[in-house]
Parts: structure tokens; sequence; C-alpha cells
């Protein structure tokens, strides 16, 4: 396996610090820069950028105005690879909208529509597509296909790569009441391009853990060592947390865990 | 013989279910068992925490700058027993929603030390009509062009409703950005008469621009009913001047042009 980079996810309010540090190889983008953010013209000067933002759900076609903002973004960043997410969140019509990150029903018709989207959005960009697991909190009976299986599936169709989100893992295996290795074990990790690795926080309203802008777990920086080590297309680890709370101690230390546990 | 729901149009009803207090408590939704209910109302209560935590941080930016004066952070309410008594009727992004939690934000930062900012209730008013004039079903996509409406667009000019024209005794958008950048007393605005348009875009784009007399006529003229001639007529304005503001008014989100027959 090539070295792997490792990095974070641009926060603006650490702007200064980013600009500063010298431990993180790449930063993923999740908004653009604003206009007036002073740091980011050394932001861009100094790091690898990686497109990470909403540019649409993918259970419906892209339209021209998202793909030219897709493409715009991924030129200003120069970005490896441009990532969106197996997410469907607002309603065909737009009259509802979660505002959150929610999969879709695991069928075939979803599979078609995902296979089919993502095949023309690959189409449209100068960069390869990678697509990001999302959690989902319930099971609905109405999805048919594991989900590892449907991930496989569409990969298979589309040559599209996987961005591997370990703690989205983590927790389907923690709510299905299964082991994390084994339920792991059967999503196609030799598609794996990137992995996100972030810490988990007990939840009110859940009444259980949930992703949270905090430092990965000594347990879950485990989960990645194994997990990496069964992806060998895996180019990057990012620290996946943007939060206006998340300090730049818990940033650099997190990366610096990373770093560590990979004996990069 | 019913014809077979799509998987899509199941994906809408839990969207649905999730973003929808009054559907979820529904027998509607109860009774297609399509998850467990008690999952699906602590996820739909983390969401709704989460969706106005957004908002009220964006759209209420201003009074949380203020809040080491106030003593009242904006988004506080989120863990106040006000905010979950709301948890049964909140519909995620609708318009009674936003006006529902606008409200209890601003009571809560009206109770605090606001005695140093005399625009406060103005400055409340502005953030309370920002978030509300966001609130509504948005076009995610813009499909096709539609070759008939662009050809018929200077047609009938109408309100986009939501819109807000709010009227003001401080120039608060010369203070906002001061609030936001470091500061040891109070920024104060310049006591003068200001009238602003709040209106979002199609797409959900929250624009605010300051408003000329002639300006809001216009707005307030356009029904969808007059034509080009009587507005311009009505507002006293010259064709190019009226294209013009229309033009502005279009851009802003407030009006838009129906079709005319």
């Amino acid at each position: 396996m090539a070295q792997l980079m490792v990095g974070a996810f641009y926060n603006p309010h650490l702007g200064p610090q980013l600009a500063e540090a010298t431990t993180i190889d790449h930063l993923a983008m999740a908004d653009p820069p604003r206009a007036d953010d002073p740091c980011w013209p050394r932001i861009k000067a100094r790091y690898k950028l990686l497109l990470h933002d909403y540019l649409g759900q993918l259970s419906e076609p892209l339209d021209e105005r998202a793909i030219e903002r897709a493409r715009s973004l991924a030129e200003l960043y120069r970005t490896p690879w441009v990532a969106e997410h197996f997410q469907c969140l607002h309603t065909e019509d737009g009259t509802y909208n979660l505002n959150y990150v929610f999969p879709p029903l695991y069928t075939e018709e979803f599979l078609e529509r995902f296979v089919t989207n993502a095949n023309a959005l690959k189409a449209r960009i100068d960069q390869p597509l990678v697509m990001e697991n999302i959690p989902g909190f319930f099971d609905v009976t109405a999805s048919r296909i594991p989900e590892a299986e449907w991930l496989r599936r569409f990969f298979e169709r589309t040559d599209v790569g996987f961005l591997l989100d370990l703690p989205h893992v983590w927790l389907e295996a923690h709510y299905h009441g299964a082991d994390p290795i084994a339920f792991l074990a059967e999503f196609p990790l030799e598609r794996v391009v990137e992995v996100h690795v972030a810490g988990v926080e007990q939840d009110r309203d859940l009444q259980g853990p949930w992703i949270a802008p905090a430092a990965p777990a000594d347990a879950m920086l485990e989960f990645m060592v194994h997990a990496v080590a069964r992806c060998p297309q895996a180019k990057a680890v990012t620290f996946d947390a943007v939060s206006p709370s998340l300090s730049a101690d818990v940033l650099l230390s997190s990366v610096e865990r990373i770093r560590k546990a990979l004996g990069n | 013989m019913p014809s077979p729901v799509s998987d899509r149009a199941v994906q809408d009803t839990i969207i649905r279910a999730l973003a929808d207090a009054p559907f979820r408590g529904s027998p509607e939704w109860r009774l297609q068992e399509l998850a467990n209910q008690d999952r699906v109302d602590r996820f739909a209560r983390f969401l709704a925490r989460h969706f106005y935590h957004e908002r009220l941080v964006h759209f209420f930016k201003y009074s949380r700058a203020l809040a080491r004066t106030t003593g009242r952070a904006p988004e506080a309410i989120l863990t106040n027993p006000g905010f979950a008594a709301l948890f049964p009727t909140l519909v995620l992004g609708s318009r009674a929603s936003a006006v529902a939690v606008a409200r209890l934000v601003v009571d809560h930062v009206r109770s605090g030390a606001t005695a140093e900012i005399p625009y406060m209730e103005e400055l409340l008013s502005y953030e309370q009509a920002m978030m509300v004039v966001e609130s509504g079903a948005r076009v995610w996509s813009d499909g096709a062009p539609d070759v008939t409406k662009r050809k018929n667009q200077w047609s009938t000019p109408m309100r986009v409703e939501g819109t807000m024209l709010l009227d003001l005794t401080y120039d608060l958008p010369v203070v906002l950005p001061r609030l936001l950048q470091p500061w040891t007393e109070v920024p104060q605005p310049p006591r003068e008469p200001t009238r602003l348009l709040i209106a979002r875009s199609s797409h959900g784009r929250v624009s605010v621009a300051r408003t000329t007399t002639s300006i809001a006529t216009l707005f307030e003229l356009a029904d969808g009913r007059k034509s080009l001639e009587d507005l311009a007529r009505e507002a006293g304005l010259r064709p190019a001047e009226l294209e013009a503001t229309l033009a502005g008014l279009v851009d802003l989100g407030a009006v838009r042009f129906s079709v005319g027959s």
C-alpha cells in the first residue's frame, strides 16, 4: 500500500491553526470557503483539498446547476476525487427535507437510480467519484437487500470509489447488536479510496451513541487499523469532524493519534 | 386493484414521517408499520433539534454575538421545555414551525440584559424574519428549462408568498458586520428609518435588500393580475425603471412571473 495521507476537515473557525499546522496532509471541504475567510488563501496554497460538499442526492439526476457547481468546486480545490453520499434526505417534490444525511431504501429500484445517476455524474466531472456509506438508526421493512451487498453491486456497476466511513459502520453494527469487525467484513473494502474516522458520543434524543465532533476513542482507532489493513486501494484517512464547537486541540491531537495508530 | 407503490414513494413516506410530527402520530403512518416507532420517534427528535440548531446558529448569529451582554444564547432554547413542548406539532421546514421556534428564541433573548442594546427588538424582528422567510418547500432540481414560461415571463409579475418588508427605526445593516467582529462596547447603529425587503429564492437562498419607496410600492402592487403597463402607471415608474426594478426583485426572489394567458 502506498503511503496514506492523513488529514481532517477544514473548519473555518480553526483557520489560523490549520494554516500553521505541519502534521496534516489534506483537508476535506464540506462547504465552499467564505469570501471573507482571511485564512483561505493560505489554506489553499498549503493543502491538498478534497471536495466533500453536498452536491445533491443521487436518487435523482443532478441538474445542470448542481453539476456546474460540482465542476467549479472541483476546479477550485484541484481535488483528486469528488465525494458524495448514499443518501436520500428530501422528498422528490421538495416538500420535506431532513437536512441531515439519511440512507435510501436498499432495494433494486434505488440501486438502479443510484447506478444511473452516479454514472451520469461521473461522466460529467473530471475527477473520480467516491461515495460514502450512511448509517441508519432504524431498519425499514421495505429495504430488501443488505446494505453491504447493495453497495457491492453499486460499485461493480459504476466503478466508483468507496469512501468508507468507519463510525457509520460501527454505529450500524452497534444498533444491530453485531460485532463491528464481522459487520465490516461484508463491505466491499477492495473499493475503498478514503476512510473517515471520528468519535461517537451519547446522544440524549437517540438514547445511544451517534456521530459527534469528538476525538476517536482508542477502540475506534483499533477498528481503523483493522479496516485500513483490508483496504489495499486506500489513499487517505480523514478525521471527520466539522463543527463550530470543535477545538483546535481535538482536531490536531486526533490527526496525530490517527497517524500514530497507522504507524504513519 | 391498487397500483403498486414505488420504492421512491415509500422513501418519501419515511422522510415525511421523520419531518412531520402530526403525520408521524397518524394512523396513516402507523398502520404501514414500516419501521420501529420508538426508533423513528427518537430519530425524529434528534433531527428536529439538529434542524433548528443549524437555523438558530445561522439566522440568530447577531443575537448570539451579543449573548455575552444579554446572557442569552439563542440556541439554548433547544434544550428548554418550551422546545420539547413543540415536538408533537413540529414540521421541519414549515412556516408555522419556523414561526413557533423563532418566537421561543425571541422571548428567550428578550428576557436577558438588553438595556445597552436599544435596537434589540428590531434586531430580533430582523432575525426572526430571516428564519421565517427561509422556511417552506424549495426547488431541489431545476429540471429541464421551461421554454413556455420564459417566452411569457414579462407578463404578470406576482409577489412571492412569504417575502417580507421590514420597517426599522435603526439602520441595522450598518451594525450587523460589526457585531461579528471583536468589540468591547456594544456597537450601535445610526438611528435612521430603514426599510428592508427579505426574500428567498426558489432554491432556498435568503437575501436582504434595502428598499426605496418605489421598490416597496411595486412589490406591494405586484399581485399577479396587474399588467406591466398598470404597474408602471400605478407605481409612477418609466418602462426602463420598471424593468430594472422588476429584474432586481426577481433576482432577490421577491417577485415571480405568472404565465400570462
